[in-house]
């Protein structure tokens, strides 16, 4: 080893000054972090297929669940899945493929315009529920009485007495649920407002509302995605239970609820038109709900290496 | 810890009373009340008599609270006693009077036949009705509540005394029951009939009958079983002779004053099958127990092998039972159920009295309780098995089981025990969506069947039921959880 291999390096002054921490990005890291693995992969797949599907086909098809165009031609009866009629017909020679997405774009549009009221009215009062003591100690007041309710009697009697239809459901759905989501945006946002590096970046001069969008936010959203996932299902849930009752949407909406309780003296002899908007249904929450468990980890910062 | 306890009371108190009287107004002031008469059939008998037809409306309302009916007859007995005949005449100078007075307060109507009899509806303000909603709502037995015109006389005392089989008993004359408290052989053996809940009465479905007894009376055909009567005869007779009340001496005949000895004949009998909320407790409870049993230590087990295949399982399980949604479920079971193993799908096929019936109730609402349990104890305990104590006990020395059964355990299941009271307490309001896939005549049923035939009252009882079961739940539950944990303080202490 000889002198003349090596050759002097001129000293950066500069290099001490910057920090040797990686680039991070909280939405590339989560972005990272919920394409990892295989079966969200699947199930988005599979989510957004009956999403696009659900909110396209009733648009083709006109889908009008009061009229029965087949209802004179024998022949059309109790068909079974066939090329022609892909989820096959029912005892009026009704297009069983034309009213399950027609009922399952109701659901979903129910569950997505439910979860989006009760999401914003709920971050939003929360937000301000965490931070001022005098909305606390009212709202907290309307919370105990709101929670000791039983959720299902409550919106099962005001859909008996606002009246049957899409928005009288979407206002049943949210008019009490978004406290309860105010209610934990609350917690959450008094909880990680007071914690030791939001002081120590609050001393350091951190302006307010880039505290909110990088030091708090990250931490609620995985919160709110959870949220946001469970609503989802479980709003589908109780609208098809509700329909299915006979409580929820009248006739004239379609409706998977009304559907699965149509065909459920079918569920012998021609199991095809009980099982197949019960699939649908099934597949709809389950991919919906493993989706947000995935995002809901994949958008913890705790998670992210 | 008493200024609490008696604070929370106060406070859920607030919230059912809030609760009921949002209700109460909400479903009798915007459901058209016409809809009340949907479920009615004596409506569709009446058709043909307008006469009959709106008086019978007007009485059924009237029943209902909403409105005070007045016929002429009663016009003129109230208010010209002493002209009573001429008065009655149709369209006569005193009733003409009496309309043009009362003309603001009350809607006159005409009778369409000969006789045109007059009659007058008054509306009764909102307030009012819950008003004597509530004041009625709990009604105390006493000596002085029997007010019967022909029995005038009637002893009024309260006795202690002995029924039929010679067990004592503390007894009245004068009051409403014949027997206040008495012993029997069914649970709790120690009964009482003071205090009643008064809860409206049940229409159009279960007409006439109250609706507070309508959930707790046996349901199905009488059971008759030999009866020792107080004259000493013994009958095949299905009579309660402990819930017999005062029947008026005008209606009483003379077979029932020589059976019962005096005016207390109006017994409630004895049915074949249990009540709905029976039912319901039934089904519940041993769900709860499955649930509880098989879930705590399932959890336990999937937190200890945290990542397994095991685990792995148990988590795709859980996701399928609470993504799915429960009537896919209960559907789903109650095909396998009946085409595997051959089990009943519908609860009547064999009835309250066969085991059978209830395994698939009960298997369906194991299944929808479990997988909440199973997530929060495996959660739960993995949170506590990182904690510091842990670590410790490992280093002393102890095994991994012994760890978990004896230090994990007893920490994991704090948040548990919280909504083990709310949980038990709720199979008394029954499960809604099981009962009616399964056909159970159970109280979950009840909500529905009531929406669905517009019972009113029913819907106002139940909802007074329901929120009272679940204030109960939620305050045992944060009672029992600070006795469970001392740490756990539900007031803060000053300087504490």
């Amino acid at each position: 080893m000889t002198e003349n291999q090596f050759e002097f390096v001129k000293v950066d002054e500069t290099a001490s000054e910057h920090l040797s921490a990686p680039r991070y990005s909280y939405w590339k890291a989560t972005l990272r972090q919920f394409f990892g693995k295989k079966t969200t992969i699947f199930m988005l797949i599979i989510a957004v297929t009956i999403i696009a599907i659900a909110m396209i086909q009733p648009l083709l098809s006109h889908y009008n669940p009061i009229e029965m165009p087949n209802i004179l031609d024998g022949s059309k009866k109790f068909l079974p899945p066939s090329l022609e009629y892909l989820f096959g017909t029912d005892q009026n020679g009704n297009n069983l493929f034309d009213a399950t997405w027609a009922g399952a774009q109701t659901s979903i549009l129910i569950g997505f315009i439910s979860t989006i009221i009760v999401m914003v009215l709920g971050i939003v009062v929360g937000a301000i529920w965490g931070f001022s003591k005098t909305v606390d100690k009212f709202m907290i007041e309307i919370y105990n009485v709101v929670s000791n309710i039983p959720y299902q009697l409550l919106v099962i009697i005001l859909v008996y007495v606002i009246g049957r239809g899409f928005w009288p459901l979407v206002f049943a759905l949210t008019v009490t649920t978004w406290i309860s989501v105010a209610y934990s945006i609350r917690v959450q946002v008094m909880i990680i407002r007071d914690r030791e590096y939001n002081l120590a970046s609050q001393t350091l001069g951190t302006p307010l509302l880039r505290m909110i969008t990088k030091n708090i936010l990250p931490y609620l959203v995985s919160v709110i995605v959870t949220m946001v996932t469970n609503y989802i299902p479980s709003f589908i849930s109780t609208e098809v239970f509700l329909s299915w009752l006979g409580i929820g949407l009248p006739e004239q909406v379609a409706s998977l609820g009304r559907l699965i309780s149509r065909y459920t003296p079918f569920i012998t002899t021609y199991p095809h038109l009980f099982w197949i908007p019960v699939g649908v249904l099934a597949l709809i929450t389950i991919s919906l709900y493993v989706l947000g468990q995935s995002l809901g980890d994949a958008s913890d910062p705790r998670t992210h290496r | 810890m008493k200024r609490y306890i008696l604070s929370r009371i106060l406070r859920s108190l607030v919230s059912i009373f809030l609760v009921v009287s949002v209700v109460f107004v909400m479903v009798y002031g915007l459901v058209p009340r016409e809809n009340v008469f949907k479920g009615d059939t004596t409506i569709n008998k009446l058709l043909s008599k307008p006469d009959t037809l709106a008086q019978y409306k007007n009485n059924t309302l009237e029943r209902l609270g909403y409105i005070e009916y007045v016929e002429q007859q009663d016009i003129c007995a109230a208010n010209y006693a002493d002209s009573y005949s001429s008065c009655m005449a149709p369209k006569s100078t005193q009733i003409q009077e009496w309309a043009s007075e009362n003309a603001g307060s009350y809607t006159i109507g005409y009778n369409t036949n000969s006789d045109n009899l007059i009659y007058a509806t008054r509306e009764i303000p909102m307030l009012q009705r819950i008003g004597s909603f509530y004041s009625k709502l709990i009604q105390i037995d006493t000596s002085s509540a029997v007010s019967d015109a022909q029995n005038p006389n009637i002893e009024r005392k309260v006795y202690f005394g002995s029924d039929t089989n010679g067990v004592p008993a503390l007894m009245c004359t004068g009051c409403t029951h014949k027997y206040l408290v008495y012993f029997d052989t069914s649970f709790p053996f120690i009964h009482q009939n003071f205090i009643e809940l008064n809860l409206g009465t049940s229409y159009p479905s279960y007409s006439g009958q109250e609706a507070f007894s309508v959930i707790t009376q046996g349901q199905g055909s009488y059971e008759n079983s030999p009866t020792t009567f107080y004259d000493g005869t013994t009958k095949n007779s299905s009579a309660l002779l402990h819930s017999c009340k005062y029947k008026s001496s005008g209606s009483i005949t003379d077979a029932e004053t020589q059976l019962y000895g005096d005016n207390y004949a109006l017994c409630d009998s004895r049915y074949q099958d249990p009540s709905m909320i029976q039912t319901s407790s039934v089904i519940g409870i041993i769900a709860l127990v499955l649930a509880y049993g098989i879930g705590i230590p399932l959890g336990m087990t999937l937190a200890r092998r945290k990542g397994s295949y095991f685990d792995r399982i148990g988590i795709g399980f859980i996701t399928v039972l609470i993504a799915l949604p429960s009537l896919a479920l209960i559907y789903f079971m109650s095909v396998v159920g009946a085409s595997l193993f051959g089990l009943p799908d519908k609860f009547p096929f064999f009835g309250a009295h066969n085991p059978i019936s209830y395994v698939l109730p009960v298997l369906v609402l194991f299944l929808l309780n479990l997988p909440g349990i199973l997530t929060w104890v495996r959660r739960y305990t993995i949170d506590q098995s990182s904690a510091d104590y842990v670590k410790f006990a490992y280093a002393k020395g102890l095994s991994k089981k012994e760890v978990f059964n004896r230090h994990i355990l007893k920490n994991a299941m704090i948040p548990v025990v919280q909504g083990i009271p709310s949980s038990i307490i709720s199979v008394l309001s029954g499960a809604l969506i099981t009962e009616t896939v399964f056909s159970v005549p159970g109280m979950g049923k009840m909500l529905p069947d009531a929406i669905t035939g517009y019972n009113n009252p029913m819907v106002i009882a139940l909802t007074l039921i329901f929120t009272t079961i679940s204030v109960v739940g939620l305050l045992l539950g944060d009672l029992l959880v600070s006795k469970f944990d001392p740490r756990i303080r539900l007031t803060t202490r000053k300087g504490g």
